[in-house]
């Protein structure tokens, strides 16, 4: 169908994107999305749990006590205790901090990196284009987390190291969605207008290319935060990454681990389920997001 | 003949990515700074005992030649020996990998059965209560860690409800494994006819597996659910509509016009399922493949490590081209030349 | 009366990005109607609704698009409200519709012949001897060479033009009443062209098979239709026989539509509207919806104007339409004698 003014109508109302005020756009959107706005809502409360986790926390998330020793949830530790006589309540708050603290830098890192390169790939294409994807695809056969616990085994398991370690494995996922991107502005009649009009590669690239194809990385960011929380949390289960006593929920599930088959399950499933939530918090926000900005995803509205 | 000639050709272009992917891990293993010989002399060795051991490994050579001798050794069929237990890691690999298999493969069909007709009533009407709730729970699905399920499960069915046996492996203390036919427990226990084994096997395949399907499951749903409603707004099924085909024939057409992109999808969730499974078999002490590769990786026991990678880059490759040959049959406008 | 629409509507409803409703005003208020054995060309610009109408008149509207009023009846039958089931039964039966989008509006996992044992079956039963019996002759029919190879095609294997034949065969295998026709012959060339639509105006002047031809092309209007009715903005603002509506076009529309030199017309040359914009039916003006670009438009045109007979089942949507036929006529005489 040509004449399908549903089409003409779907293109209107992207082209209006960037005008939109950001608050009615939060608004529509939670209006049309409940699934969005409860993701939403769930990382406000964790982002409000990593902030004011000092204030929160009845007890220092590292002080053990030396005679409550596993006890179960109560009027005085309302997890429980470790197997350390550390407070799970206070730990399991603690733990967003280092939640955020991961995912935060993981996503910029995985931008920085993989924009660049999808942009530079899509833009300039050849031979150093054919070989970055087949890069990503012979990356793409192991699992992410095979990849991340190698490296990160194979260097050390720092902090700044994960972030970086996960941040790079994360890149391709941008670098692909930016550079399909490019490939479709670049054919574009502006982008041409452009390059005839005799502007330099790099102001067509910034100016021009960029403010367009980062939309659909954009989509992607909540999603790749959601990823960086659940890898850097299973490095830390594995025993390569943050170490325990770190209040980190992945070293704390560690910890709980060998209590679940002997009944002290709070030690474990409390950080669990912080752990659950938060990823889940953010893959609902993603979700909605990819379907707001993501252009090719608009087609689904029909 | 054609198909002689199509899978000599996929086998060329698989052989570069191989050699890029021992490439990589060799020189991972190298660059990692850890010396390996304190794990094979021990403790009291004298530095001569070290450098004997050193020069009888190859290790004294420069990184090429090492390279290039691991290669050579690769040519022949060998991957080294353990660093760590002194055994061949070719056998090591062989023996683990109908472990894995076995979860992966229970894992992935349960998850298809539930997640393509969960994705294609989605798609009939998304937006409807059922496309909500299975979209909310396949979400679920792609936020709970893999392992903490496992744990959980554990803890449910095991320690509460002492409906499941100890998370310890793939069979019962009591019972000794079946004749190998197949390499699944389950199945060759059956074949064998031995009653007891085959439901001590089955009791331990149980929670694993369930892991597996929930984990697997959850991305099918999303994909089903995307590719039927791409294909439901497809020409030939509007078409199809149009021309008064019956609602039967109708769902047919979708759900054939659905199955090559399902087929694929499916098959790098089968490859991607590598790392899941492995944290199952962590958890639930199963010996497989998984569990091999995670303890080599943790422990430094890199042989290990190279021999785990290739296996899973071959499995891969087999997965896609088994895959391809699948696309093949089932879709007339594929062939065996590119 | 075959086929009567009166006074349809059909708004896309879809939601802004703020949440807000959102209407597009695509069909308001078409009426036509369609008599048995004739056959009735509607033309327009892009946008302006000839899909969407023979669409709702096939009851394949799916969301955004909804039927807001009117009634669509069919040999006697209101459309509007006839169940799901009921209307299946009939596409494809009854009426049938040749899509644009030939090549993939087929099944392409299903072979040429099999679609229309299909269909054919669908329909009306019977066995595989017979409907493939069918099948050959419709193949013929429409002028597909040797049809028995190309019932084991494949439809990638098929030309445009060959589709294009393919789907007429589609439409015709049941021996519909009413046949409407989608421009059937966009990117074929000149000489298949005007054999397909040679064949359907037989078919029609035969077995007395009402024909719907939504086209761009004035000149297939001029040549093959009865009657025409002229499409702008979702709504029938001309309608009448051929001959009195190009030679004393009513409407300013159809009057720009034609252009001044009835020459374009008898050469067959495609008139497409390359000028002004399409309306925005976000926010049609009140009143005419031509007023915007119509030459002649005064401030009486701030009412939406009703239709005017000119005699003959000549029908204009303008409210100058009585007054101005003399002068339209008398720029047609010194045309046609410059």
């Amino acid at each position: 169908m040509t004449a399908d003014p549903a089409a003409e109508a779907t293109a209107e109302a992207g082209g209006g994107t960037a005008r939109i005020a950001p608050l009615a756009l939060v608004v529509g959107l939670a209006r049309r999305s409940p699934t969005t706005l409860v993701g939403a809502a769930i990382i406000a409360a964790f982002a409000v749990m990593a902030i004011f986790a000092p204030w929160i926390m009845p007890y220092a998330p590292d002080f053990g006590f030396a005679d409550r020793i596993l006890q179960p949830p109560g009027a005085q530790h309302w997890f429980g205790t470790d197997g350390n006589g550390m407070d799970v309540f206070s730990r399991t708050v603690f733990g967003a901090t280092y939640g955020f603290g991961i995912a935060l830098p993981v996503v910029v890192v995985a931008l920085s990196v993989g924009v660049p390169v999808g942009l530079y790939a899509g833009y300039r294409g050849g031979l150093l284009d054919e070989a970055l994807m087949r890069l990503i695809d012979a990356l793409r056969v192991f699992p992410s987390i095979i990849v991340a616990l190698a490296v990160v085994a194979a260097t050390s398991p720092s902090l700044l190291n994960i972030v970086l370690v996960v941040g790079v494995l994360d890149a391709p996922a941008f670098a692909r969605l930016v550079r399909s991107e490019v490939l479709g502005l670049r054919a574009s009649n502006f982008v041409e207008s452009a390059i005839a009009a005799g502007n330099p590669t790099r102001r067509i690239l910034f100016v021009h290319i960029l403010p367009n194809a980062i939309q659909g990385a954009m989509a992607q960011t909540a999603v790749r935060a959601a990823w960086a929380v659940r890898i850097s949390a299973t490095l830390a289960f594995l025993g390569i990454g943050i170490q325990p006593p770190a209040a980190e929920w992945g070293a704390m599930i560690r910890q709980g681990a060998e209590f679940f088959v002997t009944g002290e399950w709070w030690v474990g499933v409390f950080p669990g389920i912080a752990l659950v939530f938060m990823v889940l918090g953010l893959n609902m926000l993603g979700d909605g997001l990819q379907e707001l900005l993501d252009p090719r995803r608009k087609a689904d509205a029909r | 003949m054609t198909l002689g000639l199509f899978l000599l050709r996929r086998l060329v272009m698989i052989l570069p990515m191989a050699l890029f992917i021992v490439f990589c891990t060799f020189m991972l293993v190298r660059i990692s700074g850890q010396d390996p010989i304190h794990l094979l002399t021990g403790p009291t060795a004298s530095a001569a005992e070290i450098a004997l051991v050193r020069s009888e490994l190859g290790l004294d050579q420069p990184i090429w030649a090492q390279f290039g001798l691991y290669l050579l050794k690769l040519l022949r069929g060998d991957l080294g020996n353990s660093w760590i237990t002194g055994d061949p890691v070719l056998g090591d690999v062989l023996a683990c990998a109908p472990a894995t298999l076995e979860l992966m493969i229970w894992g992935v069909l349960l998850g298809a059965l539930i997640g393509i007709p969960a994705g294609l009533g989605s798609a009939t009407r998304p937006g409807g209560t059922f496309d909500q709730v299975t979209r909310t729970l396949s979400l679920l699905g792609f936020s709970i860690p893999t392992y903490w399920l496992g744990l959980v499960m554990m803890f449910v069915f095991f320690y509460l409800l002492g409906w499941a046996p100890p998370g310890i492996g793939r069979i019962g203390m009591m019972h000794s494994p079946p004749p190998t036919v197949t390499g699944s427990y389950l199945i060759d226990a059956l074949l064998a006819a031995e009653w007891g084994v085959a439901h001590s096997a089955f009791g331990q395949l149980v929670l694993p597996v369930v892991c597996v399907t929930i984990i697997a499951a959850a991305p099918i749903i999303k994909q089903t659910r995307a590719i039927a409603i791409e294909v439901r707004a497809s020409d030939a099924v509007r078409y199809a509509v149009a021309s008064g085909l019956p609602l039967a024939t109708e769902r047919r057409i979708v759900l054939r016009n659905s199955a090559t992109p399902l087929l694929t999808f499916i098959a790098t969730e089968f490859t991607g399922l590598v790392g899941t499974t492995s944290l199952i078999e962590y958890v639930f002490a199963w010996g497989g493949l998984g569990q091999y590769g995670l303890t080599a990786i943790t422990s430094g026991d890199f042989t290990a490590v190279q021999g785990y990678v290739l296996a899973i880059a071959l499995f891969a490759a087999l997965v896609l081209l088994v895959t391809d040959l699948i696309v093949i049959v089932i879709e007339p406008r594929a062939s065996l030349r590119p | 009366m075959l086929l009567a629409v009166e006074d349809l509507h059909v708004h896309f409803i879809s939601r802004s990005l703020r949440n807000r409703l959102r209407t597009a005003r695509a069909l308001n208020g078409v009426s036509f109607r369609c008599e048995a054995g004739e056959i009735l060309g509607i033309v327009g610009e892009t946008g302006a609704g000839k899909s969407l109408t023979a669409h709702a008149a096939m009851g394949l509207l799916r969301p955004p698009a909804r039927l807001i009023g009117g009634s669509i009846r069919f040999a006697g039958r209101e459309l509007a409200s006839l169940p799901d089931a009921e209307r299946r039964a009939l596409r494809g039966r009854e009426m049938a519709i040749v899509v644009q989008n030939a090549k993939s509006s087929l099944d392409a996992l299903c072979r040429i012949g099999d679609q229309l044992i299909r269909l054919y079956r669908a329909h009306r039963g019977g066995g595989e001897a017979a409907a493939r019996a069918r099948a050959l002759e419709v193949m013929a029919a429409v002028g597909i060479p040797d049809p028995e190879r190309r019932m084991r095609a494949w439809p990638h294997e098929l030309s445009g033009g060959m589709a294009q034949r393919v789907l007429i065969a589609l439409a015709l295998i049941n021996e519909p009443k009413l046949l409407i026709a989608d421009e059937p012959t966009t990117g074929l060339d000149v000489t298949v062209q005007a054999q397909i639509l040679d064949l359907i105006v037989g078919l029609a002047r035969e077995r007395g098979m009402g024909v719907i031809l939504i086209t761009h092309d004035l000149g297939v209007v001029a040549h093959y239709c009865d009657r025409i009715a002229v499409m702008f903005a979702g709504r029938v603002v001309e309608t009448g026989p051929v001959r009195a509506v190009f030679g004393a076009p009513a409407h300013p529309y159809t009057r720009a539509l034609i252009g001044a030199t009835p020459e374009r017309l008898t050469i067959g040359r495609g008139t497409r509207q390359a000028g002004p914009p399409p309306p925005n039916l976000y926010a049609l003006p009140e009143g005419c919806h031509y007023r915007d670009r119509c030459p002649v438009a005064g401030p009486e045109c701030a009412a939406p104007p009703a239709d005017r007979d000119l005699g003959a089942g000549h029908l204009a949507a303008c409210w100058h339409a009585g007054a101005e036929t003399s002068a339209a006529k008398l720029l047609q005489s010194r045309d046609g004698s410059a």
